[in-house]
């Protein structure tokens, strides 16, 4: 199976509006199942096209195993139809004039396969997918959950070294979807193919993905494994975006930072060494840990005296919603807590779980070698 | 680990990032081999240049030749206008804008058009809102019914109409056979039989559909939580209608207004028919007259004022609608469902529609057709009664010695009709496709803009002007191309090109509305152009295919205006044919062809709508 690498890929519509996608480098490995994630009109689909050749590039190079399938330099383009990758659109794209059959097996009849092998391999892939009893209907006497599962067979059946989808889950019910993510997953597992997927949805990719790639505004923010991604955000849009519930954000730049800015400020100053261009300080909410007012927190811990100012049940867990020198702090805890609304309490988080940002948003490696210490 | 990367805008760049290559030592780019590739990889391109060409050829050269036969003096002119064939002049504006007969030629034919086209939409308003109104929302009894039966006389080409006029209201102005009113012992008086008010009429009977349909159809999907907010607040009734409905209907009838008076502007046959026994000319007419006589240069001028109208009005339209805002009135769940109660007036309202519809379609088709089973027309005894119109043999009558169906010159025309504009209406609709194929999908946008645009001006020429055009480029040979004039050729090439708007548009909006994905699914697949094409494209819009030749046939075999000046004895349609029967007085004759092609025209349309599988309402934007 091939590795793809895009590199300093660039497209712009024209017309004057910002590029799309800007001076993107990215290296999608073998067997990689790679999630494009970002929010609407972050160039992810984009990207997908590109790769898929049916949206040209205005710069750059894109290459799938050995071969350059676009080199604007070099006067390449390979069309879609000869890249010989799997693409599920959002839309699915049915052709709406031909049975489910019909539409499993075009591919395989385009490549001149023979009437036997060619209903052998469409019937194992719709049976595969449990839709071989609908392969005589047309599209559109099947509900959109079928007609998903049409779209991945229809793809699957050529077998294709890379599968390209484009957030094919988005028009399904939440049962349904969960269903098609185990199925995917599978997939993944059986096949051992490529798999880029697009999706603007960070809980699908978290569970998804051997790697995630964050974009925004057309630029790439961070690519990793999801576990890096939620842990280690590169920078401050990726903490902000990734992440259930939003992260709290500690404004440290002197003009913007309230009072537990200011207590920030402090720990930073005595446990860490001189850092530069200090920006903010991210907690995720399920790193917050309450203790009561007067004992102490952990060591190294950075605290700060809090009031309880709501709480707020879930369901399974619940999010307490606490006041801290005028700043709100959210907290997620798994256990009922024990706290009442207008309690007066203690704060305190990890040193690791501190993420340091500098004024450009960027984390600061600086910060994080030093906290690992404490 | 996991890679940081930044903007290439930030100023902070990761160290281990290799910095962009200077220019020097990069090799020499092959950007425009990779621009050259994606532009032409595909016949998309190559298809819209030559479609490109090909209606710069068929619609803007003929245009051009034409306005610049009107400042150029034409052969036999040389004397009148002081100055050599081909060269220079103001002779013919002059002559046309500001001479002794400038009144006759222009002004008062002006006057005439625009008097016409006020008093029809005025008329067309009264008669088409009213209906509107009452058809979607109140509870008259048999609401679906005459929303169909009502759109019928736009259905039908607006001269047959006139005919039927003329039959009952003729007087011993013209020769010929008596009209129906004559035999009954009334002399009716010009200005019933001829003139103004005959044509206003019939112009006005003809355009109220296309009211009662653009209107009716926004007061249906006018939000009724609009109005129903209005109520709320204390206004009554009539307050509501003046203030809140009327104002927000507006911009749908200031377009429906500024179509019909481009429309009236064109209109030849019914002026033609009940305006030149009295030598009551309007443009269109006028400028018939002027090329029937081979006045070439007025005739251009002429025509070059009626475009220049035609497009100050769309003009007007596009500002309009701009300036007058698009009000979104269109209502998710609040729309009309509910109608007035009318109670006891449910009777008498009723009637209205019944009587618009007697008056409009059942009285003149009756007059048409009593008129061929009659020896004198409008004398109801049995011996009166004949099929010989029809059947029959050795009539009396010089140049017609049979019955219309035992007439080839008929069954000429008939055949001519239909080849033609079928091979008209199949070229258009294919040549309609592709455009709106390469608008939609090209990646060279300039071809696509100029392509959508180029086919788009013969909906600002009228038909008639539009064949002025055309004679003034195929009347003699130039460069490879013989003299088409007497030809089949000429007529089937200004039925295509007159025909590109709507087809154009209508595959414009097919591919818009097929979108790219299926096609790029099966690029994906591993389909090539052609495959694509074949496999999923054309199967795809099969039935909007066949509606976009069905829809240009029809309004071809019924149009008059474009052909009139271009057909010759030997390339007769039925149109033209039957205009020639009128004018030799060969009344029946004349009502049976025209019976025939309102007959081809309504089963063409609604065999159209079946095929389309919409209703009457979208497919009759012409």
């Amino acid at each position: 199976m091939p590795t793809i690498n895009l590199e300093r890929v660039e497209k712009n519509y024209g017309g004057g509006a910002a590029s799309a996608v800007r001076e993107l480098n990215l290296e999608i490995g073998d067997a990689e199942f790679m999630c494009l994630l970002g929010p609407s009109g972050c160039g992810k689909t984009t990207t997908l096209r590109m790769i898929a050749g049916l949206e040209h590039l205005t710069g750059g190079k894109i290459v799938v195993g050995e071969r350059a399938v676009d080199a604007v330099d070099d006067g390449v383009f390979v069309p879609p139809e000869k890249r010989g990758m799997g693409l599920v659109f959002q839309s699915y794209a049915l052709w709406p004039h031909l049975t489910i059959r019909d539409n499993v097996e075009f591919g395989l009849r385009l490549r001149k396969v023979d009437k036997k092998s060619r209903n052998e391999r469409a019937d194992g892939v719709m049976k595969a997918l449990g839709i071989e009893k609908y392969k005589d209907r047309y599209p559109s006497q099947l509900s959109g959950g079928q007609q998903q599962r049409v779209a991945l067979a229809r793809m699957l059946a050529v077998s294709p070294d890379v599968l390209l989808l484009d957030e094919p889950l988005s028009n399904l019910d939440a049962r349904l979807r969960l269903e098609m993510r185990a199925e995917l997953k599978r997939l993944h597992g059986e096949f051992d193919t490529t798999i880029v997927f697009v999706t603007h949805d960070q809980w699908e990719a978290m569970t998804l993905a051997t790697k995630i790639a964050v974009m925004s505004e057309g630029v790439l923010q961070q690519v990793g494994s999801p576990d890096e991604i939620y842990n280690r955000p590169a920078n401050r849009f990726v903490a902000e975006f990734v992440g259930n519930s939003p992260i709290n954000i500690v404004e440290l730049a002197n003009d913007a930072a309230g009072g537990l800015g200011v207590a920030a400020i402090s720990y930073v100053s005595t446990r860490l060494g001189k850092l530069k261009d200090l920006g903010s300080i991210g907690i995720r909410p399920e790193a917050v840990h309450l203790v009561g007012e007067d004992e102490p927190a952990p060591d190294a811990a950075f605290s700060c005296p809090a009031e309880v100012t709501g709480i707020l049940p879930t369901g399974g867990s619940w999010i307490v919603e606490l006041t801290a020198a005028d700043q709100k702090l959210f907290m997620i805890t798994s256990e009922p807590p024990t706290v009442a609304i207008g309690d007066r309490a203690r704060t305190w988080v990890k040193p690791t779980d501190l993420h340091v940002f500098d004024t450009q948003g960027t984390r600061s490696e600086q910060a994080d070698e030093q906290l690992a210490e404490l | 680990m996991s890679q940081t990367l930044t903007a290439p805008t930030h100023e902070h760049t990761e160290p281990g990032a290799t910095p962009p290559p200077s220019r020097g030592s990069r090799p020499p780019s092959r950007r425009w081999l990779y621009k050259l590739k994606i532009s032409f990889r595909e016949p998309t391109t190559l298809i819209g240049i030559a479609a490109l060409a090909l209606f710069l050829y068929l619609i803007v050269v003929p245009i051009v030749t034409m306005l610049s036969d009107a400042v150029r003096v034409q052969y036999g002119d040389e004397s009148r206008a002081g100055s050599d064939f081909g060269s220079l002049t103001a002779y013919y504006l002059k002559r046309v804008f500001a001479s002794p007969v400038a009144a006759d030629l222009f002004w008062r034919p002006l006057g005439h058009t625009l008097g016409i086209a006020v008093t029809a939409i005025v008329l067309a308003l009264l008669i088409g809102g009213v209906l509107a109104w009452l058809l979607s929302r109140t509870n008259i009894w048999g609401r679906k019914w005459f929303m169909t039966a009502l759109i019928v006389p736009y259905m039908l080409p607006a001269w047959t109409f006139a005919l039927a006029w003329t039959n009952l209201f003729k007087n011993r102005k013209v020769g010929g056979q008596a009209g129906w009113l004559e035999t009954l012992g009334i002399e009716p008086p010009d200005w019933m039989s001829y003139g103004f008010m005959p044509i206003a009429l019939v112009l006005a009977l003809h355009y109220s559909p296309f009211v009662i349909l653009l209107f009716g159809n926004a007061l249906r999907r006018f939000d009724s939580q609009l109005e129903d907010s209005a109520r709320i607040l204390g206004a009554g009734k009539i307050h509501v209608a003046r203030r809140v409905i009327i104002p927000l209907m507006l911009p749908s009838l200031t377009s429906a207004v500024i179509l019909m008076f481009a429309k009236c502007l064109g209109e030849f046959g019914v002026a033609y028919v009940l305006g030149m026994p009295v030598r009551y000319d309007v443009l269109a007419t006028s400028l018939y007259r002027n090329i029937s006589s081979r006045q070439t240069g007025v005739a251009a001028v002429i025509a070059g004022a009626i475009i220049l109208i035609g497009i100050i009005s769309l003009v007007v339209d596009a500002w309009m609608v701009r300036e007058g805002r698009k009000f979104v009135t269109i209502g998710s769940k609040g729309s009309m469902d509910r109608l007035t109660q009318l109670g006891r007036w449910r009777l008498p309202m009723t009637l209205v529609p019944v009587a618009v519809f007697a008056f409009s379609v059942v009285l003149p088709l009756l007059t048409l057709f009593l008129t061929t089973v009659m020896k004198i027309p409008g004398k109801f005894t049995w011996d009166n009664f004949t099929l010989d119109y029809w059947i029959g043999r050795g009539l009396k009558t010089v140049a017609m010695p049979n019955g219309v169906l035992l007439t080839g010159d008929f069954w000429m025309a008939a055949w001519n009709s239909l080849w033609m504009v079928g091979v008209a209406s199949v070229t258009a609709g294919i040549l309609g496709m592709l455009v709106g194929y390469v608008v939609v999908r090209t990646p060279v946008r300039p071809v696509g803009w100029l392509l959508r645009n180029v086919t788009f001006m013969p909906y600002l020429v009228p038909g008639i002007a539009f064949a002025v055009a055309y004679l003034s480029l195929f009347a003699v040979q130039r460069g490879p191309i013989p003299a088409l004039y007497g030809t089949w050729a000429i007529l089937v090439l200004a039925f295509i090109a007159e025909q590109m708007p709507y087809a154009s548009r209508a595959g414009i909006s097919a591919m818009m509305q097929l979108g790219k994905d299926p096609e790029e699914a099966a690029q994906i697949a591993g389909a090539g152009w052609w495959t694509r094409m074949r496999r999923v494209v054309i199967p795809i819009q099969k039935s909007s295919f066949s509606s976009g030749i069905l829809l240009p046939f029809i309004s071809g075999v019924k149009g008059l205006s474009l052909v009139v000046i271009l057909a010759v004895p030997g390339t007769n349609v039925l149109t033209t044919y039957s205009v020639q029967l009128v004018d030799y007085g060969y009344d029946q004759a004349a009502n049976a062809v025209v019976l025939m092609v309102a007959a081809l025209a309504f089963f063409g349309t609604v065999l159209g709508q079946k095929l389309a599988g919409s209703n009457l309402a979208d497919g009759m934007g012409k």
